[in-house]
């Protein structure tokens, strides 16, 4: 057998006891049901049968006892012979009937005799005593009862064997005597019958599991359709819909499934049509702003340079429009950057750059060197893309600088793969690689206020109304913590226990390109920009 | 070269250019300005200037365009203004020929940092020469010739190649090339480097697609190979 046979039966075994509950519930109802009504039916079959069967037998029997008594020994003189009893006995018993015949009587000599017919296989053990007292009990002679005597009958079992006893006693004290008639015969008849009943209420309770089995199924592959339906549309292929037939609940099943899914799938292209337009809204607006803004950061600074030899009273208008200027150029960008980000358009264009150099770099741009405390070992070599670690770096020690003040502590470690703790790069050598880059940003402020703290990287999100006209653009934290998720990384923040905020930037370190990969170094290296849009920013082969 | 810098601003939006060329001007550039393409290409042939500033984004013929225009006659340096910084429009203009790109908002003392460093990379700095198979680079005439024929360079080519000659056998990162030749802070744009050296192959090596003389050195840079 084919693995992949062995596959498909396993995945419809699964499903078959996914369904299986409600199959083995019907299969169960149904089997009930059908057990019930043929065990009874049989049973009351089997009762009425026998008891007609086993009636009639002993009816004939005795009837047959009582005539042939009444005609052989009512015929014999009183306290006849041994022999003649004897002889009596055996004509008795030569009749159609088939039962044996003892015949008891005492001669006249008192003796008691004891006539059996078959050589004796019938003896008066086999009566039981409690026919034998009721045989010899002389009955009162009333109005409604004539006779001192009558006939008795019993049905016993000798040796697993039925067998009916009859018994009678001769008015005016004649010979007494018994039948002894097997039912063996009636007792196959009613075996057989019962064979055959069981028979038929096994092959009743058969049909009621294929029944079962065809109505759970016409049940189950509609609902087993929509199950598959109802998970293709929890993956998110809203256009899946079902083929409703019928008019019956699963087909109004059907029905509703296909309009409520026809309704999802309406609501959900509305929302991302809203929210697209919203986008794009956003997206040109920033790109409309841009164009005025440009002609008038490029004047800014003509008015920057002039401001010294203006009017007192109107060099500090002008330093208002060239500060406020460059900070709704600030807003304008970092719109552009959310806008890109949330279009997913952004891309990383990565380069290996020591961590080190670039902190430094990032710091000595701005002028903050007097400001930060930097703790960076050389040689941490990690690819990312510098322009956005920059971005990142800036935001965050801008960040603590703003509510923090100065100094600032940055410190940039390596994180081994298993060990939480933050490890220095220098232990392990130059261009050590640990998994994780760890670049922790703490001032000694006040720290954040733990309701902000799950906001910081909200957009737009200021700790204090009050100081809603704050410098930056609202958007910083965001904007960072953008980067470091498009770098597959994450930015935390927390108060440290000695005082003061602690943002932790964590980017993962991807491994070093397999130094095998050669071959010419112009087929990736010739299209320059394919080898920086993505990951792979260094795809040429060695050559040395 | 003019003692005053003669540049050509080719900007499509009225308000961009008038401050632009103000800006420009007050920091001793002289400037002419065209509004579209067309008008850009024949100022170009009327007045030569030193330097081309061009917008991407222009009615008719667009920057992109107008660049690869102008690179079939001259070699003369063009800076882009882009109002995208979407990485596509630098690629491609990058591809087009550009030397060097600016992002909008343009800050004029960022975009007159980026002309001064290209009309300094047309200066001469040495005066001896040097071979490097069939190519001669002459440091006093500023000129490359290959198998004795002139090769027309632009600015940024030549000095790229100038300083990859000048150490021979020995690889420069992306991040040095970019200080040396395009005098861009740490966090310049090595596309501009590599958008470079695929234009300065095409130029001088024999098969562009496998190149004996500028060489890729993987996870660092280029290096000019010494002559064999």
């Amino acid at each position: 057998m084919t693995t992949r046979s062995t596959a498909r039966r396993a995945l419809s075994w699964v499903t078959r006891v996914r369904f299986g509950s409600l199959r083995l519930r019907l299969l169960a109802v149904f089997a009930a049901v059908a057990l019930t009504a043929a065990v009874s039916a049989s049973g009351i079959a089997y009762w009425l049968n026998r008891d007609a069967v086993l009636t009639r037998a002993q009816n004939a029997a005795l009837d047959d006892f009582r005539a042939s008594m009444t005609r052989n020994v009512g015929s014999l003189p009183v306290n006849a012979p041994c022999d003649e009893l004897q002889e009596a006995a055996d004509r008795m018993a030569s009749n159609t009937q088939s039962y044996q015949v003892l015949l008891l009587g005492t001669d006249v000599n008192g003796a008691h005799c004891a006539a059996s017919s078959g050589h004796g296989a019938f003896t008066l053990a086999q009566v039981p005593a409690s026919l034998r007292t009721a045989v010899d009990k002389a009955r009162p002679l009333t109005d409604g009862n004539h006779d001192a005597y009558h006939l008795y009958w019993q049905r016993t079992t000798a040796g697993g064997r039925p067998y009916l006893v009859g018994g009678a006693r001769m008015i005016g004290d004649g010979p007494t005597g018994y039948m002894y008639k097997s039912l063996a015969a009636e007792r196959s008849d009613l075996n057989s019958l019962a064979w055959s009943l069981g028979i038929a209420t096994a092959l009743a309770l058969i049909g009621a599991a294929l029944l079962a089995q065809a109505a759970a199924s016409t049940v189950l592959r509609p609902v087993q359709r929509l199950s598959v339906a109802a998970r293709r549309l929890g993956e998110g292929r809203l256009d899946t819909r079902l083929r409703v037939s019928g008019t019956d609940e699963l087909a109004e099943l059907s029905r509703t499934f296909n309009n409520a899914a026809e309704a999802l799938q309406r609501q959900v292209e509305d929302l991302s049509n809203r929210e697209a337009a919203s986008r794009r809204f956003v997206a040109d607006m920033s790109h409309e702003l841009r164009t005025p803004l440009t002609a008038i950061t490029a004047v800014t600074e003509v008015l920057e340079d002039e401001a010294d030899s203006l009017d007192p009273m109107i060099a500090p208008a002008v330093r208002l429009v060239v500060t406020e200027t460059r900070r709704l150029g600030d807003l304008v960008e970092n719109l552009m950057e959310v806008t890109r980000f949330d279009a997913g358009t952004a891309r990383l264009r990565v380069d290996e750059v020591d961590v080190a150099d670039l902190v430094t770099a990032c710091i000595d741009a701005r002028a903050w060197l007097d400001a930060v405390e930097l703790d960076a070992p050389r040689g941490i070599l990690v690819r990312l893309d510098p322009r956005r670690l920059d971005v990142v770096l800036a935001n965050l020690i801008g960040n603590a600088l703003k509510h923090g003040g100065s100094p600032v502590r940055v410190t940039v470690r390596t994180e081994g793969p298993d060990e939480g703790v933050a490890r220095s790069a220098s232990v392990e050598g130059g261009g050590g690689r640990g998994t994780g880059l760890v670049v922790r940003v703490s001032d000694n402020g006040p720290g954040i206020p733990e309701e902000v703290l799950p906001h910081v990287f909200d957009r737009f999100y200021k700790a204090d109304a009050s100081r809603a006209r704050s410098e930056g653009s609202g958007l910083g934290l965001s904007i960072a913590m953008a980067n470091a998720h498009i770098h597959g990384g994450d930015i935390t923040a927390a108060n440290r226990p000695e005082g003061g905020a602690e943002f932790t930037l964590r980017l993962p370190i991807p491994p070093p390109e397999g130094e095998e990969h050669d071959g010419d170094d112009d087929h990736g290296g010739d299209n320059g920009d394919a080898a920086h849009d993505g990951h792979n920013g260094e795809a040429n082969g060695g050559q040395r | 070269m003019a003692c005053v810098p003669y540049l050509l601003l080719i900007e499509d939006d009225d308000a961009i250019r008038t401050g632009l060329e103000l800006a420009l001007t007050r920091q001793g550039h002289r400037v002419v300005a065209a509004a579209t393409g067309e008008e850009g290409l024949e100022r170009l042939r009327e007045q030569r200037p030193d330097l081309v500033v061009l917008d991407v984004m222009l009615p008719g013929i667009d920057g992109f365009e107008v660049c690869r225009r102008i690179r079939r006659t001259d070699q003369l340096p063009i800076i882009l203004l882009t109002a995208r910084s979407d990485d596509i429009d630098v690629v491609v203009g990058l591809e087009s020929g550009a030397d060097d790109y600016v992002l909008k908002p343009i800050q004029p003392r960022v975009l007159d940092a980026r002309i001064r460093a290209v009309l300094r990379r047309g200066e001469r700095d040495s005066t001896d020469a040097a071979a490097f198979g069939s190519i001669v680079i002459d440091r006093s005439a500023m000129t490359v010739t290959k198998d004795g024929e002139d090769l027309q360079l632009t600015p940024t080519e030549l000095r790229l190649l100038l300083e990859l000659s000048r150490r021979p056998g020995q690889a420069l990162s992306r991040q040095q090339l970019l200080r040396l030749v395009w005098e861009h802070d740490y966090l310049g744009d090595s596309r501009l480097v590599d958008a470079c050296v695929q234009r300065l192959r095409a130029k001088v090596e024999d098969v562009p697609s496998s190149p004996r003389l500028i060489r890729t050195v993987r996870g660092v840079g280029y290096r000019l190979d010494p002559p064999q």
